[in-house]
């Protein structure tokens, strides 16, 4: 890889150690992709913010390089494992909470800003079409390229937080516009709008890890969270293209490797497939985190109705959009735990709950594994029916 | 990445997960599909062809390093992001773009990160020839007499080693002269070098495809019987090692 002087200096460690560690990083990746150069990023997001997933390694990890190095770009940070002000109504222990404390405090120190989100780009942080960043969440990245239109490869939790010290991610991948080309056409034929986070799953499952060109639906942004969450999640995949409002590389007519067609049948089969039973300890909403109108709309629903069921609710958020609607804050309240900073994936759920249902596509993928959880998927609407009256 | 250490090689054949594969606090290799299981990679030199799982394996590489059981460097055929990330984080040196299959457990090696080099004391590489003589749909197999030096009465293609000043098609050429009578011109294929290991030898093997016109042969003191086989009835043969590999990749037309 062709690196500049400043950069050679950076790599022999003259802006000392942490900044010398994370050139490293940059250039190790650029190399094993093939990269020629490094290039510049307007901003990075950081995973590996959960006590839960990264443990204490990754706790003297940071501490490690915070002892030095700050970002030189906007950086924002995904999701906590527990939320920060509310942690003792999670059924979170304080030893937990002080590990968390000390990932917190050195993520803060390094000037990354506190958004503990999956969705920086509803929190005043969407990237501009054709600007490369740095993302790592996999619901971000997907929504960053496929919706908004910037460039940015699934970057891991240390690589996005050198690229935001170093300002500069290595330029392979979706950076480059030969590898933004769907390869495979996914149609969806009458999907209803509750089901469109099961139209994501299947899509990313079909999809594996060519990007596919979604054809037949139209989507809102908050379905398009949806959706990309969860084909982030099944595919191996942080791109998918559409045929309303495009990105710049389906511009060309296509042919396609495979052409898949997914109707209303195959998304009867997936919901029964992934609706476990009836019998939960937790209804989770919020995978990605509610959006502002999906928090309205949601307390629209359930005012003036009452709490039904003995079962834990948590409605998943961020800071900006719980403060945002304190109105509807309160009505989800009466119904259960609004819960910020945190999620059902990134939270040691395992602690606290055996069986959860969810309406995130997603989620079903990371409830089972991650979160040794039976998962049960219902649509958002039956959620909600199932616990109010 | 710099660094170089030195150290016992431990090998492991099969794709390796940090987070689950190797435990943090004694070090010791959990994941069954390894040969070197129940080992611990603590001052090793870690070779295997890639790493596999989650991006929290990077972590669980930094966690042996906290808890003094790290390995002295990780040896890859193909470095992955978790990995290099992981070594990069714990001060590892590492080394990739190495046939992995051909360390052997306790061999002893030098890794050269800077430079990307991996030394095996004690082992030495011989460049031979081999040969495939193909006549409409059968190929020559030749049983090694009990007059060679090495693999006797096993069956192989026309092969030698390749002289001091050689070119591997010239070796070839003159083997097939020697061994069998014929005077090969053009080869119809041939592959870049296939290398394995026997004992402290690293055999690499400079393969070639003939198309011969007759079947007729006459052999040396070298072998005592040959046959034209069909190339699907080469695994009931005990053959040297290596042949079946070599064969495949030279009559299999979808490989270049």
């Amino acid at each position: 890889m062709h690196l500049t002087r400043a950069e050679e200096g950076t790599l022999a460690g003259e802006e000392g150690l942490s900044r010398q560690k994370a050139m490293e990083l940059l250039v190790a990746l650029g190399d094993i992709y093939g990269a020629r150069r490094l290039i510049p990023v307007a901003s990075a997001q950081v995973s590996g913010a959960s006590f839960k997933t990264i443990g204490d390694a990754g706790i003297s990890w940071l501490e490690e390089i915070a002892a030095e190095a700050t970002v030189s770009v906007p950086a924002m940070v995904n999701p906590l494992g527990l939320d920060m002000r509310r942690w003792r109504s999670m059924g979170l222990t304080a030893e937990f909470h002080s590990k968390q404390a000390r990932i917190v405090k050195a993520y803060d120190s390094m000037g990354l800003l506190p958004v503990y989100s999956c969705t920086p780009y509803l929190a005043g942080h969407r990237p501009r079409r054709g600007q490369h960043v740095a993302w790592a969440e996999s619901s971000a990245t997907v929504f960053a390229n496929s919706v908004a239109g910037a460039r940015t490869n699934r970057e891991g939790g240390p690589s996005a937080l050198a690229a935001a010290i170093i300002g500069k991610t290595a330029e392979y991948g979706l950076h480059l516009e030969e590898n933004r080309v769907p390869r495979v056409l996914v149609k969806l034929k009458s999907v209803s709008e509750e089901h469109i986070p099961i139209a994501g799953y299947l899509t990313g499952k079909a999809a594996g890890n060519r990007i596919p060109m979604v054809a037949g639906l139209e989507m809102t942004d908050d379905q398009h969270k949806s959706f990309g969450a969860a084909v982030a999640a099944t595919g191996a995949v942080s791109m998918y293209a559409f045929d309303r409002h495009g990105t710049e590389s389906m511009r060309a007519r296509r042919t396609y490797e495979e052409r898949i067609v997914i109707d209303a049948s195959d998304i009867r089969r997936c919901t029964e497939e992934l609706s476990g039973d009836d019998d939960w300890d937790l209804v989770s909403i919020g995978c990605p985190h509610c959006s502002v109108r999906e928090l309205k709309s949601m307390a629209a629903k359930l005012k003036g109705k009452k709490r039904k069921g003995e079962e834990d609710v948590w409605f998943c958020t961020s800071r900006k959009a719980y403060a945002a609607c304190p109105e509807a804050v309160s009505v989800l309240r009466r119904f259960g735990k609004v819960l910020c900073d945190t999620c059902m994936v990134v939270a040691p759920i395992e602690e606290i709950y055996a069986r959860t249902a969810t309406n995130s596509g997603k989620a079903m993928v990371y409830l089972p594994t991650l979160g040794k959880q039976k998962a049960s998927f219902r649509t958002t609407d039956q959620l909600l029916e199932a616990i109010s009256r | 990445m710099g660094g170089s250490a030195r150290g016992k090689a431990m090998v492991c054949p099969a794709p390796l997960s940090f987070l689950g594969g190797v435990d943090p606090s004694s070090g010791k290799i959990l994941d069954p599909d390894c040969a070197v299981h129940g080992s611990t990679v603590r001052g090793k030199i870690l070779c295997f062809p890639y790493g596999r799982g989650s991006t929290v394996g990077s972590y669980a590489i930094y966690q042996l390093r906290l808890n003094g059981k790290a390995p002295a460097a990780i040896v890859n055929r193909s470095a992955e992001p978790i990995i290099a990330t992981g070594a990069i984080m714990s001060d590892i040196p590492m080394v990739d773009n190495v046939d992995t299959s051909l360390i052997m457990n306790g061999d002893s090696v030098v890794v050269e990160a800077s430079s990307g080099t991996v030394e095996l004391k004690g082992v030495r590489e011989r460049h031979v020839v081999t040969s495939i003589l193909r006549n409409g749909a059968k190929m020559l197999l030749l049983r090694r007499s009990e007059e060679v030096g090495s693999y006797q009465r096993q069956w192989a293609g026309v092969s030698g080693f390749i002289e001091e000043g050689e070119t591997d098609i010239y070796a070839a050429r003159r083997e097939i002269a020697e061994e069998v009578g014929l005077i090969a011109t053009k080869p119809t294929k041939h592959i870049s070098p296939e290398s394995f290991r026997n004992g402290d030898t690293v055999w690499t093997v400079h393969a070639f495809l003939f198309d011969v016109a007759t079947r007729r042969i006459s052999t040396d003191w070298e072998h005592d019987e040959y046959k034209w086989i069909r190339p699907d009835e080469l695994a009931q043969y005990n053959t040297v090692p290596g042949l079946g590999v070599v064969a495949k990749r030279l009559l299999d037309e979808s490989i270049p």
